[in-house]
């Protein structure tokens, strides 16, 4: 069953992940200021729960799922290179010279 | 932080650090507020009845009195849960003691000095739980005999 969850992908690059960790902190610190302020005004503590619930919502939509806005900078990998036995005799042999001098 | 899940965890656990710090800003704001009430207590009526005692060893026997062996004796003769949204006023008229005066030494009979004080708990969300008493009490000495029941 967890197959299924796995295969879907949910990577950000590493831009992306440090705009997503600053979205979500900010986020719940602003609900939980606005939260505070709310309940102290009314009395009651829990609306100021209710109010960091509600920013825990926002910021799990905003933050969990990869949007594309967290891939617009991707690192630039190099080419695949094919794969060959051609590749794997040169090797040994340049190793084997440096060991000579 | 490539992960959904580490994601999760990583936001779940920065919530409830923030909810942690707003619960002790609750506990500040409300746990040093003077909450002392005057208060009016009022006796209509002492009827004092000798019945026995069946429900086993009596350890809250506080009521104030002075006894031989006890100097301050206190019991509790009555109480009332009063939740949020109610009148916190409380006009109460012709109330009956709700539990009995449990004595640990017969002192209750003939006793000079009987104290009546009203005092409460406030239940706070996050914090001390502080015991006010109130600004008023009522002080009666009890009858020289117990009431005896007459039989026709």
């Amino acid at each position: 069953m967890f197959s299924k969850f796995n295969s879907i992908p949910t990577h950000m690059d590493y831009k992306g992940q440090k705009l997503a960790e600053q979205i979500f902190q900010g986020i719940v610190l602003v609900s939980a200021v606005i939260g505070f302020v709310y309940g102290l005004i009314i009395e009651q503590f829990g609306w100021t729960v209710y109010i960091v619930l509600a920013g825990f919502a926002i910021s799990c939509v905003l933050t969990l799922p990869p949007w594309p806005m967290y891939r617009r900078s991707p690192l630039a990998w190099q080419p695949a290179l094919p794969e060959s036995p051609v590749e794997a005799a040169p090797k040994p042999e340049s190793l084997k010279k440096k060991k000579h001098k | 932080m490539n992960t959904a899940l580490s994601r999760a965890n990583s936001l779940f656990a920065f919530s409830l650090s923030v909810m942690a710090a707003l619960t002790f800003g609750c506990f500040i704001t409300t746990a040093f507020k003077d909450r002392r009430v005057p208060v009016n207590v009022h006796v209509s009526r002492v009827m004092l009845k000798n019945v026995d005692d069946f429900t086993g060893p009596r350890e809250r026997s506080d009521l104030e009195y002075a006894t031989k062996s006890n100097s301050l004796n206190q019991v509790v003769l009555w109480d009332k849960i009063v939740l949020r949204g109610e009148n916190p006023n409380l006009v109460l008229r012709d109330m009956k003691s709700k539990y009995f005066f449990f004595d640990d030494g017969n002192g209750l009979r003939a006793n000079k000095n009987i104290t009546l004080t009203l005092s409460w708990n406030v239940v706070p969300n996050a914090g001390i739980l502080p015991l006010v008493s109130g600004n008023g009490f009522v002080s009666l000495p009890f009858p020289e005999t117990y009431e005896t029941t007459k039989s026709y």
